[in-house]
């Protein structure tokens, strides 16, 4: 279980002729089991990221390597659901499942798919392009999952989703995780919709990690506090402080016990994250270095 | 239940009769490119087995009842082309003009549905996460649509060699057609199908190119125009001419004329000044005879399969560069 | 068989969420000694949440000797929660409380406030 399903070193990648950089100088590390929220605002390299460990890019810089080999050849054993969701309009719920039997030969599980479609209620006979945004959703999930991946990466799995797909289709994931251990790796730029449901952060800005580690020791290495406005917050790392009037909110990095003056709550997800985004010169914060994950 | 299931071999339970892996998804997602080639090819057979047939019959029996084809030379007036003729080249030119329009298609197609469309869409990189490589992907691409298109190309061009070697005293009779002529020319050999497969070629890597399904569309179908008309103006010099000289008038055309002219007293090639019979404006442009750069149709083979060869490189050359551009965009080749 | 609602919003750690309600279904006889707790899957496939989250909250539950995981079987209760019987002494001491700290004038959130804050201080480091 401690095995690494994702490392990245100074892992690079940039498009067209002025190489405008998507990812720059990433470096992190996934252990198998976890299952990781890759968060960050538009445009902050998670498509990119994700693209790159399902092998369909070449990174410019660096390396990334993928339950242990290169993303290319462990190809069988990941899969990954675009943010658009892409399938083929032509053919219907049944021959997508097909497809996905005929091009996963010794790895497909008909029953895991087919019990994923049958959930959401989709007639076999279907056709893709006749599907609703969170239909199309669940079958890309069925043609992900029926390949019994170890390694399953989705970009933006929730954007087109009403609230009950959102729960129905977590609950989907969840379930195979705690049934056959698949690391997960989801992108999003809401927050709140990965709370409850991951054990590791990877928070990006600028195509650049800022946050990298499991959730808890995240969570735990971060104070918000509320004092004084003239009191010192030294020798604290401050991510990011307000001050309203004569009271200063801060969320910090204690370097030790926090002085008297201070009064101090454990962040949420959402209020580590906003922090770190409202406050991109925040120096970066990595926890995911050789050690289990502590779950 | 005749099939025995045992619990070690749960793949092979649900496996069904028919293609199986890349060739089941492409002929599936293909399905109505492979019937609409079908179709064609059926159109096109159809097309000449009739002319072979009952055409030319009709277009016999109407020469002869007008009374022409008991003398030769013919009668004056014997050309003169009647309705069942013009019903019989009309199926001809149907034949000979899908095998011409055919890498036309190809190009279009395999520039936007075959990989400028799963590109543009994200299907691409669908099949890519499955257990297929993208080199996997793209041989997939090239190999189905080669092997049908190089079956229905030979298929039309024998029904055409057939028709081409019963019906030359038709056509000697119509005058019509020369075995020279483009889409004769091609249609007769081995060059209909290689520009096929050099269309599937420029598609596929248009389509890389553009990522996009209509640009990819565009500039398949100009690329290959391009190529088609360049190698078409080069054709006659893939092989060594000959040459016919004449004292006081040119002679007969018996082939593919590629140059003419006069000739002087010295030998020297120069263009003809159109003196007609004028002995004194003959004399004035010291002009001794005529000559004439020609392929006798002996030359139709040679030159068909030096063309051949250069079509099918440039369509290898484009495949190679469009594996090495997907291998670079997408990682390691495995 | 125990539900667990969670509760996103309420700031709790999701872990001690489900240690906390499992008590709480102890302690109302809602599950007893034998029982089998839902399996993490049961339990994500209904709540949406991480599997591993589960795992910690019972091997939490585990370690303070409430349940037991057998292997390949799942996770059961092996001993209930004691609880204080409605006729017991304590609760007729704190019942005899209440009426005085009303008498003094305290409402129900100042009583609330003092109780937590008196909580607080004698079980403090105790979890949950």
């Amino acid at each position: 279980m401690t095995e690494t399903a994702i490392e990245a070193a100074a892992l690079g990648k940039g498009f067209g002729r002025r190489r405008k950089q998507a990812l720059d100088d990433c470096s992190f590390r996934l252990l198998t089991g976890s299952v990781c929220a890759v968060v960050g605002p538009n445009g902050a390299g998670k498509s990119t990221l994700l693209s790159l460990a399902a092998g369909l890019l070449r990174p410019t810089d660096g390396t990334i390597t993928v339950l242990g080999a290169a993303p290319a050849a462990v190809r069988e054993r990941l899969a990954y659901v675009a943010q658009d969701k892409p399938l083929h309009p032509q053919l219907t719920v049944a021959d997508t499942l097909r497809y996905g039997r005929e091009l996963n030969p010794g790895r497909w599980d008909d029953q895991v798919a087919e019990r994923i479609v049958a959930e959401g209620e989709l007639e076999a006979g279907a056709r893709i392009r006749t599907l609703s945004g969170g239909q199309r959703t669940r079958v890309a999930l069925a043609l992900a999952l029926g390949k019994r991946p170890e390694l399953l990466l989705l970009d933006e799995p929730m954007a087109d989703l009403d609230p009950l797909a959102r729960h129905q289709l977590m609950a989907t994931l969840m379930a195979d995780a705690a049934e056959h251990g698949t690391t997960v790796v989801m992108s999003s730029h809401v927050v709140a919709e990965l709370d409850g449901a991951c054990d590791h952060l990877l928070l990006l800005g600028a195509g650049r990690v800022r946050l990298s580690g499991p959730l808890d020791d995240l969570l735990a290495a971060h104070r918000l506090v509320t004092g004084r406005a003239d009191a010192s917050l030294d020798p604290h790392t401050v991510v990011e402080s307000r001050t309203t009037g004569r009271q200063t909110t801060a969320l910090v990095r204690p370097e030790g016990p926090l002085g008297p003056s201070w009064q101090a709550t454990a962040p949420t997800l959402e209020e580590l994250v906003l922090a770190h985004l409202r406050a991109p010169e925040a120096p970066a914060l990595r926890l995911d270095d050789v050690r289990e994950a502590a779950v | 239940m005749t099939a025995v299931t045992t619990l070690d071999t749960p793949a092979a339970v649900t496996s069904s009769r028919g293609p199986r892996g890349l060739l089941w998804a492409m002929l599936r997602l293909h399905r109505w490119a492979l019937w609409f080639w079908l179709l064609l090819v059926a159109v096109g057979a159809g097309a000449l087995l009739w002319a072979y047939g009952p055409g030319a019959d009709a277009a016999w029996a109407e020469y002869h009842k007008a009374g022409c084809g008991s003398t030769t030379p013919p009668d004056l007036g014997c050309d003169l082309i009647g309705p069942a003729y013009t019903r019989y080249d009309t199926f001809v030119g149907v034949g000979a003009g899908i095998l011409g329009l055919a890498p036309f298609l190809t190009a279009a197609w395999a520039g936007g549905a075959l990989i400028g469309r799963e590109l543009e869409s994200g299907t691409a990189q669908l099949a890519w996460t499955q257990s297929v490589s993208p080199a996997r992907w793209l041989a997939a691409k090239l190999a189905v649509p080669a092997a049908l298109l190089t079956t229905g190309m030979l298929l039309l061009t024998l029904l055409h060699r057939l028709l081409w070697s019963t019906d030359g005293p038709l056509r000697a009779a119509m005058g019509s057609r020369s075995w020279y002529q483009g889409t004769t020319f091609e249609a007769n050999g081995t060059l209909a199908t290689s520009y096929a497969l050099l269309g599937l070629a420029v598609g596929v890597l248009a389509a890389l190119l553009q990522r996009r399904a209509l640009p990819a569309l565009g500039l398949a179908v100009v690329v290959l125009a391009l190529l088609t008309t360049v190698l078409g103006t080069v054709r006659p010099y893939l092989w060594p001419l000959e040459t016919l000289t004449n004292k006081h008038e040119y002679p007969a055309y018996i082939g593919m004329v590629v140059d003419e002219g006069a000739l002087t007293s010295t030998g020297a090639r120069v263009a003809d000044p159109i003196c007609v019979d004028n002995t004194k404006c003959l004399a004035e442009h010291d002009i001794v005879g005529f000559y004439r750069d020609y392929h006798p149709s002996s030359h139709f083979w040679p030159l068909q399969l030096v063309e051949t060869g250069i079509v099918l490189a440039v369509a290898a050359l484009t495949v190679l560069v469009a594996f090495r551009l997907l291998n670079r965009r997408t990682g390691a080749a495995v | 068989m125990v539900d667990y609602r969670i509760d996103r919003r309420s700031g709790v750690a999701t872990y001690v969420q489900i240690v906390q309600q499992t008590k709480q279904a102890l302690r109302l006889g809602l599950l007893e000694p034998g029982d089998k707790l839902p399996t993490a899957r049961e339990v994500v496939e209904a709540t949406a949440i991480n599997p591993n989250t589960v795992l910690k909250a019972y091997r939490e539950l585990e370690r303070e000797g409430l349940v037991e995981a057998r292997r390949g079987l799942g996770t059961f209760v092996r001993r209930g929660l004691n609880t204080a019987p409605a006729e017991s002494p304590l609760r007729t001491e704190l019942e005899a409380w209440a009426v005085r700290a009303r008498e003094a004038g305290l409402d129900h959130d100042d009583v609330d406030a003092l109780f937590t804050a008196v909580l607080d201080t004698h079980f403090k480091g105790d979890e949950s």
